[in-house]
């Protein structure tokens, strides 16, 4: 009989040869040490800036009780979701189907082997790089192995209730979204109440309730949902309609070899459609909203909205890219008579019928809300930017962007090239009020030369790649 | 004159030498079996021939055309049929029909004739002289494998040069005029299997990867 001491062993050593060797070497134990810079960094920037350190805890939770949520579905979605994302890949999590292994023995070795490895190499360096608030916000040293606690305990609640409202949906969608519905409503009606028996209630008091619910919730969460699971054998299915001839055909001239027509009916039939380059931008723009009316609050600054929404909005069209790119790669597209740069092209003509449209209703809805002059600026500085974001994705990720966010040294160098080109129109949109009309005019320049360093990065990303990729070395 | 055309093409992956010095030739009309072990350079080869790898060292040519120099035009001039790979996962098996024929620029009428002749018969039938393949046979059930092995007759009997890297040394028997042993990156034999059958060819294979592996086995007892 195959213990579950024995499956978790297995599937430690696998999660860490799969991050190592799928996603840059052996420099990937990099990444504990970038998280805990990028946390540091934030951590300065609260204490420098006097702002309320509570805030920036609370938000910690969010982040990482939404993060668990995710990891929580990611294992569960199948094999496709996880091919789709990494190529053909096969994980012990699926063996079951082959070997005589309890199905929900894998899933609980999986489901807490996850749970470990993201407690040790991303919640442990989030909390060292708190240091900063010790030093420049006064809160005290002991708190910081607490922090820790709440933020792996939050995580793994996450999990858990990822879990158990997969299982509760393998059963009944109605109960599942009954299950949601009725949380949501429990959180506005009394989310105090109810946060107070999490781990995140123990950085109020660590009382008996909140320890035993601290304990308890996770794993009586995970109980139910591995117990509810239903595994489905089924090789999932898909149909569609024959749509390819007509879209190249309308496309003309812009897709002589349908590499567009494709690209975007990847986007339109993958799961959310087009839909999904809507929500995320829309999601996006409604917290920057909020944030913006209740920034002046926190911190004593006010940011300019234009610049901000469209700064921002800008960066996150890099979701757009991915998605273009998410189903197919670089092999797949070197067996036909097509050209790396003509390939990138249709994506860059898929990321401007897609990303563009969407992030300037935003910023023409934003208009509304803030006023039509400043977000005239941001409708000027957003297509630039976009591209700035195209070009230094295609040439840093290639057609494979979602490796680069697992990437240390890669994931390092786009930040950056990031904080190079956002930093300045942040700083711009903070001290706007002093000279409108000139930074204005600067963004807008500033944002054109970013837009052309964008295009040559993206001209440049088809040579390099095919270099790349002809060489063996891609 | 040869289709394909290969001389001293070498490739290393770090410190594994995936070919050694490779030379041969494939002329007109020909079938071209290449026999050898798993990791022993069939595919490095043909994803070389067919512009989707560069050389460290050597030359080859194509249909006429330089696949290191211009790799895009060699993937227009040879049809590839990849060892594996998975059609697109959001396109149907027309569209990415349609998708084949749109890559390598068709005119319309043409491109729906081909797309119609494949949906139908839901089989490969590339309109180029010059095949590369390296599909593995083992995967298709024995009426495939039939279809297969009869396609790769049709094919060359037609006049076209078809460059065939297998496991299944019978078909080879039966449809290569030619066949290559390669081990190790290096070809250790060429000979013409007509009037050969399987187990004969069999038995030469073993013989000359036999000799090879016995040899490696020594140079590397001597030198350690």
């Amino acid at each position: 009989m195959t213990s579950t001491g024995y499956l978790l062993r297995l599937m430690a050593v696998e999660e860490w040869r799969l991050r190592s060797h799928v996603f840059g070497g052996r420099r990937f134990a990099l990444f504990p040490l970038f998280v805990a810079g990028v946390a540091a960094g934030t951590a300065a920037f609260f204490g420098l800036a006097n702002a309320d350190a509570g805030l920036l805890i609370d938000g910690l939770h969010l982040v990482v009780a939404a993060l668990g949520l995710q990891v929580g579905t990611v294992g569960l979605v199948g094999r496709d979701a996880l091919e789709d994302l990494l190529g053909e890949t096969a994980l012990l999590l699926f063996s079951a189907r082959a070997l005589p292994v309890e199905p929900r023995k894998l899933l609980v070795a999986f489901l807490v082997k996850d749970v470990a490895f993201y407690t040790v190499l991303f919640l442990l360096p989030l909390t060292v790089g708190l240091v900063p608030l010790v030093v420049l916000a006064d809160v005290p040293a002991a708190r910081l192995p607490l922090l820790f606690g709440t933020t792996a305990g939050v995580f793994a609640v996450g999990v858990a209730a990822s879990v158990a409202l997969v299982g509760v949906h393998t059963r009944s969608r109605l109960a599942s979204t009954a299950v949601v519905a009725v949380t949501v409503v429990a959180l506005v009606a009394d989310g105090g109440r109810l946060l107070s028996v999490t781990p995140y209630g123990l950085l109020s008091g660590v009382t008996p309730a909140a320890v035993a619910g601290s304990v308890l919730l996770p794993l009586g969460l995970g109980a139910v949902g591995v117990a509810l699971f239903r595994f489905d054998r089924r090789t999932p299915t898909r149909t569609a309609e024959n749509r390819f001839g007509r879209l190249r055909g309308r496309l003309g001239g812009a897709d002589g070899q349908g590499l567009l027509a494709k690209s975007l009916l990847d986007v339109v039939r993958s799961s959310g459609g087009l839909w999904k380059v809507v929500f995320s931008q829309g999601l996006v723009f409604a917290v920057l909203a909020v944030l913006l009316a209740f920034v002046p609050d926190v911190v004593p600054i006010r940011l300019e909205p234009g610049l901000t929404v469209a700064s921002v909005l800008a960066l996150g069209s890099f979701t757009a890219y991915n998605w273009l790119c998410q189903f197919d790669d670089t092999g797949f597209y070197l067996r036909y008579p097509v050209a790396l740069s003509a390939v990138f092209r249709a994506k860059l003509l898929g990321f401007c019928l897609l990303a563009l449209p969407s992030g300037l209703a935003f910023l023409a809805l934003g208009g509304l809300v803030f006023g039509t002059g400043t977000m005239l600026v941001g409708i000027a500085v957003f297509a630039p930017l976009s591209l700035y974001v195209f070009g230094v994705t295609a040439y840093v990720a290639g057609l494979e962007p979602t490796e680069l966010l697992f990437d240390t040294p890669v994931f390092a160098a786009f930040t950056l090239a990031m904080m190079v080109v956002l930093v300045p129109l942040v700083v711009a949109a903070i001290v706007f009020e002093l000279w409108p009309a000139g930074l204005a005019v600067g963004s807008v320049v500033y944002a054109s030369l970013a837009g052309g360093v964008g295009l040559v990065l993206y001209r440049r990303a088809g040579p390099r790649w095919e270099r790349l990729a002809l060489t063996g070395d891609a | 004159m040869s289709a394909i055309q290969t001389r001293a093409l070498s490739k290393r992956y770090g410190d594994v030498v995936a070919l050694d010095s490779l030379s041969l030739a494939v002329g007109d009309g020909e079938c071209y079996g290449f026999l050898g072990p798993n990791g022993a350079g069939k595919s490095t080869t043909i994803n070389i021939l067919t512009g989707q790898l560069v050389p460290d060292d050597g030359e080859a040519r194509v249909a006429g055309v330089d696949p290191v120099e211009t790799p895009v035009e060699a993937r227009r001039h040879v049809g590839i049929l990849p060892e594996s790979g998975r059609p697109p996962s959001f396109l149907t098996v027309r569209e990415y029909f349609e998708f084949a024929a749109a890559t390598r620029e068709f005119d319309p009428a043409t491109a729906a004739d081909r797309v119609e002749a494949w949906a139908e018969r839901l089989e490969f039938a590339h309109k180029l002289d010059t095949l590369c393949t390296d599909l593995s046979q083992g995967d298709l059930d024995p009426i495939m494998q039939e279809r297969v092995k009869e396609f790769f007759e049709t094919y060359r009997a037609a006049g076209n040069t078809l460059f065939l890297s297998t496991h299944f040394v019978e078909t080879a028997a039966e449809v290569c005029t030619q066949v290559g042993i390669i081990n190790r990156g290096r070809l250790l034999e060429e000979l013409r299997p007509r009037g050969m059958d399987g187990d004969a060819l069999l038995d030469r294979f073993f013989a000359s990867v036999d000799e090879d592996v016995a040899e490696a086995t020594l140079a590397r007892s001597s030198t350690g």
